[in-house]
């Protein structure tokens, strides 16, 4: 995967969006509408948005992961930010970025995890 | 890796805040700051970059190794000959911003840096000066 792109997979009803390292910001404001699109598209129920790769999480790439996920919400998903590094997470407290409004998880697989379940009580509770 | 005492890089395009991110981090990494104090140098330095870039109508960012036999640090100077900043206090509170951006940027260079200086006169152009220590 190059420094600038954006990977997503899907995995059952959910997106699993990897970002980049290091993007440039026309790459970050990109990931808001691709992400959109592609959640119509697959019909998905959530998106995993994996961060463990970022290096530097600024006020402008920070506030386009908090809209994102607020437009994800409009849309009727969840979404999960997962593997924030410590740095990155000491950083942007630090600064007072509004990511606590935001689901999070430690790993992919955690956060897969509680997407199904989530789904599978759901159904039950409808059986 | 970078062992240059100094440096400046040209913020023309929005690629050269990447760049700035690249370089600074560099020089912080091998001027033996931990990860920590990298993330929040770098973290800063890409804040300015992007005011340079939007408010500013481009500029500089100059590096410098700060040493002696007690300390040492990073000195990253932003500047630009852009409109200026009006009013530097409001400029620093979170929130309050002339432009497109939330006015997050120089609040959060200076909560994350050790020093913070500003020079400023409106059609002159903006000088914002950031220091890093680091801990022994």
């Amino acid at each position: 995967m190059g420094p600038e792109t954006l990977s997503v997979i899907k995995i059952k009803e959910i997106l699993v969006v990897t970002l980049p390292s290091d993007p440039d910001d026309s790459t970050v404001a990109a990931l808001q509408e691709k992400v959109l699109v592609e959640m119509e598209r697959h019909q998905a129920k959530g998106v995993v948005l994996d961060v463990s790769a970022v290096e530097t999480l600024d006020s402008f790439f920070a506030r386009t992961v908090t809209e994102t996920a607020q437009m994800i919400g409009v849309m009727g998903g969840r979404t999960i930010v997962v593997g924030m590094r410590p740095a990155v997470a000491i950083t942007t407290t630090q600064i007072g970025l509004a990511l606590g409004s935001i689901e999070t998880a430690l790993t992919v697989d955690r956060a897969l995890d509680r997407v199904m379940l989530a789904s599978s009580t759901t159904l039950e509770s409808f059986q | 890796m970078s062992t240059d005492a100094e440096g400046e890089l040209a913020i023309e395009t929005e690629g050269d805040i990447v760049a700035t991110r690249h370089t600074v981090r560099e020089v912080a990494l091998a001027l033996g700051f931990g990860i920590t104090d990298v993330t929040r140098i770098v973290t800063a330095a890409s804040e300015l970059a992007r005011n340079v870039y939007k408010y500013g109508g481009g500029g500089i960012v100059r590096w410098r190794r700060l040493g002696s036999r007690e300390r040492s640090g990073i000195e990253l100077q932003f500047i630009d000959q852009g409109p200026g900043i009006p009013d530097i206090s409001k400029a620093l509170e979170a929130g309050y911003s002339t432009g497109q951006g939330l006015g997050l940027g120089l609040p959060a260079a200076r909560r994350l840096m050790d020093e913070l200086e500003i020079r400023s006169d409106p059609g002159q152009g903006t000088c914002v000066t950031l220091t890093k220590w680091r801990a022994h």
